[in-house]
């Protein structure tokens, strides 16, 4: 079997922080790009050896980058909330003097970048933008390392709500307007005494700041909505599929269980559960020399609790679903063919 | 200075690190040596799905706070509640608090407000040291969510102290950044294991820690370590059994990045090995016993 055979255009890795998901999403698109696919992995935080496996550096921040010498076509772009954020304002934005009102906002510098779920905000642009350019037979899509993995999901919409929510309407009435917009008298006695309230608690440079800020930022409001509906369908379309990593053993798996449920629930499609890292069951004779008794005793537990965990699921997944389990490997690939004999492992079961 | 009896005079033990390094686990291992010492000690944890009480054995307590001993109570700490908490402090009349409580701006704020939710619980760990509450305790060990969140739970009071000029909330967030930022008071636990990704998070983070909050870590917790590998590789590789072999290979994995650790980090680390254990009492009593003879 091949990925050609799942027509997949995009693909999801999904799962808890430290199970191997932006390693397997790389090997992946590695396969792709060999089977003929021109394909993208968009990814968030790879390790310093993966980027050197893959041949990519900071650069694909701003843009994604060839990944040279590849079989096929594979590009690599990393996400950054905030040089996409910086982007996305420099392309949005009316003019440059609007951009840089926003750049130079205390606010959009200091806390922006911690607005709650803004990483996974600035996914769903990046997705958009890579969609729209058509340029790519396949994107996979690593997400980012939460523990609450359906956070990623459900931030375009707790954005938006955000956006569309009073606090955001407050920030933008004439209320703030020294000396202009409303004149009648209790509206000003009403602004006024908002904004008495409001500084005793948070201070007023605070207050002004964000006003600018969501006053600077309100342009872009419209087109974000419409980019995140597109998103939300394009998750939910045939050809996308998420691909859902656990880490092995009895303890993962409710978790595990959990989010293909709930993905299920918000109408995704789930394909294969990927168990990894699963220790070998231990095979060994009993006469070992006595010094490696103890640390064989930790293997066979070990090799053991993943049979367990991996048993478990099977008892779990209704007859025909897909589950695939992944060995633990003797050290991370390191290279290019490391990655892709990996890619290869995972591939060879996906189908 | 060892580092129990230096942890013995903190006020506040953030112990963070990547997701899946046992951080819940090496928190209450702490507690428990801390209270059986005579500190009183309060664990708390973030999550909203609970997992700390499994290690004690109790059920999950949906918020309230389940004393284990008379020195050792442990927390399931909503931000949100605490949040909602201080609007009540706040606003003495309860029907107009309910009303800003339910009110969706109130509700999308505590979700999208950066900065917020971390402030909440540092504010409350700070005042449950300072005896502001009816329950009370000589240390909090918080068990922080995965890095990343855990670095910026750190710095939040510090973001909103620069971005906030004065006002009630300026106040408070300075106040915490100071208490945060004095290593006397307050003592940040890295966990990680001796893997790649963990070992150039911590890296990270304890540049970070440098940068912008000017302290080092008290110590790095290095967790789930394959056991040494002993004597010589034997010549016939081929005919090794598997798991010998992934033994051998999983423990170079440790061993260079325990040393890539050590060229980043020359303070106070302590080596944990993996315990054949799952989640549950049996694992916390090991691990404690563990972290007595391991701890330097």
């Amino acid at each position: 079997m091949s990925l050609g055979s799942l027509d997949q255009r995009l693909l999801v890795f999904v799962g808890a922080g430290g199970v191997g998901k932006t390693t397997l999403a790389a090997a992946t698109g590695l396969v792709s790009a060999q089977e003929g696919a021109r394909t993208l992995v968009m990814t968030f935080d790879p390790s310093l050896r993966l980027k050197d496996a893959l041949g990519v550096g900071e650069e694909a921040k701003d843009h994604p980058v060839r990944v040279p010498e590849a079989d096929g076509s594979l590009d690599v772009a990393l996400l950054d909330a905030r040089v996409t954020f910086d982007r996305l304002i420099r392309r949005y934005a009316p003019d440059a003097k609007a951009a840089d009102r926003i750049f130079n906002n205390r606010f959009y510098r200091d806390l922006a970048g911690n607005l709650a779920g803004i990483l996974e905000y600035m996914a769903v642009e990046r997705l958009f933008e890579v969609q729209a350019e058509g340029k790519y037979d396949r994107v996979i899509l690593d997400t980012p390392p939460t523990r609450q993995a359906l956070d990623f999901l459900e931030a375009p919409d707790r954005i938006v709500g955000f956006l569309d929510s009073g606090a955001v309407k407050i920030a933008l009435a004439p209320w703030w307007e020294k000396g202009g917009g409303i004149t009648r008298l209790p509206f000003r006695l009403a602004a006024e005494g908002a904004e008495g309230i409001a500084d005793r608690l948070v201070g007023a440079r605070l207050l002004q700041d964000v006003v600018e800020f969501f006053r600077a930022f309100a342009p872009l409001y419209g087109g974000f909505r419409a980019r995140a509906g597109e998103v939300r369908k394009l998750l939910r379309a045939k050809g996308t599929l998420f691909v859902l990593v656990s880490g092995p053993g009895e303890d993962r798996i409710p978790d595990a269980m959990f989010f293909a449920r709930k993905l299920r629930e918000s109408g995704h499609r789930v394909g294969p559960i990927v168990v990894n890292q699963v220790h070998p069951v231990v095979t060994t004779p009993g006469d070992l020399p006595p010094e490696l008794a103890e640390g064989m005793a930790l293997f066979r537990y070990l090799g053991e609790r993943d049979a367990r965990g991996l048993e478990r699921l099977r008892g779990l997944l209704s007859p025909g679903e897909p589950m695939v389990s992944l060995p633990l490997q003797p050290a991370p690939p390191a290279d290019r063919d490391g990655l892709e004999s990996l890619g290869r492992l995972l591939t060879d079961q996906l189908g | 200075m060892k580092l129990v009896p230096q942890l013995m005079r903190r006020r506040l033990i953030v112990v963070t690190g990547k997701g899946g390094v046992g951080k819940t686990t090496l928190a209450a291992a702490l507690g428990r040596i801390l209270s059986a010492q005579g500190r009183k000690t309060l664990l708390l944890e973030i999550d909203p799905r609970e997992s700390l009480h499994q290690l004690f054995g109790t059920e999950p307590s949906g918020g309230a706070i389940i004393k284990i001993t008379p020195k050792l109570g442990l927390q399931n700490l909503q931000p949100r509640a605490v949040v909602e908490g201080l609007v009540r402090e706040k606003v003495p009349i309860p029907p107009i608090a309910n009303r800003i409580i339910n009110s969706p701006v109130f509700k999308q704020s505590v979700d999208g407000a950066p900065g917020l939710k971390e402030m909440a619980v540092l504010g409350y760990a700070l005042r449950t040291v300072l005896g502001e509450y009816r329950h009370s305790a000589d240390v909090v060990i918080l068990d922080a969510p995965a890095t990343g969140h855990g670095a910026s739970m750190l710095a939040a009071p510090l973001d909103l102290a620069e971005a906030v000029s004065g006002g009630q909330l300026g106040e408070m967030s300075r106040q915490l950044a100071d208490f945060i930022a004095n290593p006397h008071e307050c003592a940040v636990m890295l966990a990680t294991l001796a893997e790649e990704m963990p070992v150039q998070e911590t890296i990270e983070l304890i540049a970070l820690l440098r940068k912008r909050l000017g302290r080092p870590p008290e110590a790095v917790l290095v967790n789930g370590l394959y056991p040494v590998f002993p004597g010589k590789p034997p010549s016939r590789r081929g005919a090794e059994p598997p798991s010998l072999s992934l033994w051998r290979d999983r423990r170079a994995v440790n061993e260079r990045e325990l040393e890539r650790l050590a060229g980043a980090w020359s303070g106070t680390m302590a080596e944990l090995p993996l315990l054949p254990l799952t989640r549950g009492p049996a694992l916390l009593d090991r691990m404690v016993a563990t972290m007595e003879t391991a701890l330097p």
